[in-house]
């Protein structure tokens, strides 16, 4: 062929400009914009599951991290239990100072229970306690906890000598106060308390909510307190909590370790993320399944349409199109159609996460990843539906395409 | 490869051309068919159906090859050319006419028009300004922004035809274009073809009415694949 003229050269070449070759491509679903919209619209779902499901994590995580971060991962909760003793069990009395001689350990408050019950006043009869208990505890406490208080103030030197009460978030709604503009009094273990404080929740100390905490001043003169602590909270360096948690049952009970119990309390939180990652998994996999769904609608739709466009094809081949023009005409129109449903799952899946974070007060929180993941992974899904159709079109002969049924 | 035989420029030019279909026994379309077309002439392929125009009008249009014998588009020889080569020459040389008109649904008449020069490397702004001078041309100046389910059958075809004069290919090939309409609309499509062959466009009309023939300069007949007459027939330089 090289003594073809450059006259014949020009002459035997079909053009198609990519600009003419992707509205070539998007004009065939405006024809049919109804069937367009719903094969699009398996996408769409699946992308907006995907999307939704990645930002709603996020946002979740990102307050229960933040969360975490706030209240630490370093408080260990020390209680007696367990051991081989028939006897109840209780710590010892030189507990505290002994986890206190442990080198990382910076912060030690002390819990513990006082037998009675709490009520709004002394007419209320016996037994209607509302689950509320009496903690004896120290001024360590709330600082420990890094809690924080509704309304009032805490325990001081001073407040712990005297029938002063602070309540537990849940224990100043059951008894129903929430502020303390006007003087509160509660009976609490047959005596008149003023409450001082309300307590905003614990998250690392859920038991403390339904609690009515006085000083141990206070309880040794009333309630004849043997200054033994119950449960002991210790705020240890972060960078050395398992070491600390490692020597602490031997170092508060020498004689019988096993009769100590030892926890984190954040575990109970990390154990809500990884509940909640196992749920974004499950979804994903759902959206996963959706986007399964939303290919095939597409292959199928596309194949419909190679099949009832065969005139058009024969047209198409005999102006001069070659079988890449026809082939990539309706692979372009099977991207078209999924990114659209690309697009339209992404705004989807951003509003739905808006929404619901708005709905639970969390900070909105939307992965890059999971918009352009999205958009990409609808474009890989469509160029995967389109591809079949597409051969199936560019090898048409064009006489059997021309050939009227 | 270039085909220099003399000084005339064919149109078209087929030479002992067969094709067959395979299977058992193979079929025979088209049998040692040798026939030209000069620039500028309107000639008449008629046969019955079955006789093979369905395939010769394939080969000429180069939608499908031969399975031995030579065929000439404007003097390139379309033996072993490629399927981009071939479509290339499709979008510059050839205009179809088909029965069904074969307009795209949901296109003006203008954007029908222009995708005639679709493929051929003109941009989209010269594409609609010369599918607007040829809707003219064909009588539709009043339909430009018309669909075709908006418009009759004989307007539809003018339309199509239009579409295969917009390129300005060496000929248009028409495939029983008054099949789909009726007698008044007939009439009115084949002034234009003879309008159109007046100014200087060569057409291949290719009809199984030797009525419709009639208008053509020059009428070839094909009959189970194989064409009829003089030899002086089959090639327009003898005839002129």
């Amino acid at each position: 062929m090289s003594d073809r003229s450059q006259n014949q050269r020009d002459v035997l070449r079909s053009h198609l400009s990519f600009f003419d070759l992707v509205r070539v491509g998007g004009s065939g679903l405006k024809t049919r914009k109804l069937r367009s919209a719903l094969s699009a619209t398996g996408i769409m779902i699946g992308i907006a599951a995907l999307v939704g499901v990645l930002g709603l994590s996020s946002s979740g995580s990102a307050d229960l991290i933040k969360e975490l971060d706030a209240l630490g991962t370093n408080l260990l909760r020390v209680e007696a239990g367990g051991g081989f003793r028939n006897s109840p069990t209780s710590l010892p009395a030189d507990a505290v100072f002994m986890i206190e001689r442990i080198t990382p350990v910076y912060e030690v408050a002390t819990v513990s229970s006082i037998p009675g019950a709490v009520y709004r006043n002394d007419l209320i009869s016996d037994g209607r306690t509302q689950g509320i208990s009496i903690k004896a505890t120290d001024l360590n406490l709330l600082a420990t906890q890094r809690g924080s208080l509704q309304a009032g103030v805490y325990l001081d030197d001073v407040l712990a000598q005297f029938p002063a009460v602070v309540l537990g978030s849940v224990a100043a709604q059951r008894l129903e106060i929430s502020e303390l503009l006007t003087p509160k009094q509660i009976w609490l273990g047959n005596n008149w308390f003023r409450v001082v404080g309300i307590l905003n929740p614990l998250p690392l100390a859920a038991d403390l909510d339904r609690a009515a905490l006085i000083g141990y001043g206070i309880a040794e003169d009333l309630f004849d307190y043997d200054g033994i602590a119950e449960v002991i909270y210790v705020r240890a360096d972060p960078n050395h909590i398992l070491d600390v948690r490692e020597v602490m049952a031997a170092t508060v009970n020498p004689e019988f370790p096993e009769e100590v119990q030892v926890s984190r309390t954040s575990d109970v939180l990390e154990a809500r993320a990884a509940t909640r990652n196992t749920f974004t998994n499950l979804f994903v996999g759902l959206g996963a399944v959706a986007l399964l769904v939303g290919a095939i609608g597409i292959a199928n739709v596309m194949v419909i349409a190679v099949i009832e466009r065969r005139n058009e094809i024969g047209l198409r081949r005999a102006l001069g199109a070659t079988r890449f023009h026809v082939g990539a005409q309706f692979l372009i129109e099977a991207l078209v159609l999924s990114g659209i449903g690309g697009l339209a799952g992404i705004v989807l899946g951003l509003i739905i996460t808006a929404v619901y974070a708005t709905f639970r007060e969390w900070s909105i929180l939307i992965p890059e990843y999971a918009v352009f993941g999205g958009m990409l992974g609808s474009l890989v899904i469509g160029g995967i539906a389109g591809l079949y159709p597409a051969l199936r079109a560019a090898n048409m002969s064009p006489t059997e395409a021309l050939r009227t049924s | 490869m270039t085909h220099e035989k003399s000084n005339i420029r064919y149109a078209v030019e087929l030479r002992q051309v067969d094709k067959i279909y395979p299977g058992t026994p193979p079929v025979a379309a088209l049998s040692d068919v040798s026939f030209s077309v000069v620039h500028g002439e309107f000639v008449g392929i008629v046969g019955a159906s079955g006789s093979g125009k369905s395939t010769l009008l394939h080969v000429i249009g180069t939608l499908t090859q031969p399975t031995n014998g030579d065929v000439f588009i404007d003097s390139i020889n379309t033996n072993g050319l490629s399927d981009r080569a071939l479509s290339g020459l499709r979008a510059k040389s050839v205009g179809f006419v088909f029965q069904e008109f074969f307009l795209l649904p949901g296109f003006s008449a203008v954007q029908n028009v222009a995708n005639g020069l679709l493929y051929s490397g003109v941009s989209s702004a010269e594409r609609e300004e010369r599918a607007k001078a040829m809707l003219d041309r064909v009588g539709l100046a009043h339909r430009m922004e018309h669909r075709p389910n908006e418009m009759s059958g004989g307007e539809q075809q003018r339309v199509a035809i239009a579409r295969a004069l917009v390129h300005d290919p060496a000929f248009v090939l028409a495939d029983e274009p008054s099949g789909n309409l009726d007698s008044q609309n007939t009439s009115a499509v084949m002034d234009l073809f003879t309008k159109l062959n007046q100014d200087g466009t060569t057409i291949i009309l290719i009809t199984h009415d030797l009525e419709v023939a009639q208008i053509s300069t020059r009428q070839v007949t094909l009959k189970d694949g194989r064409i009829e007459g003089h030899p002086d027939m089959l090639s327009g330089v003898v005839h002129e």
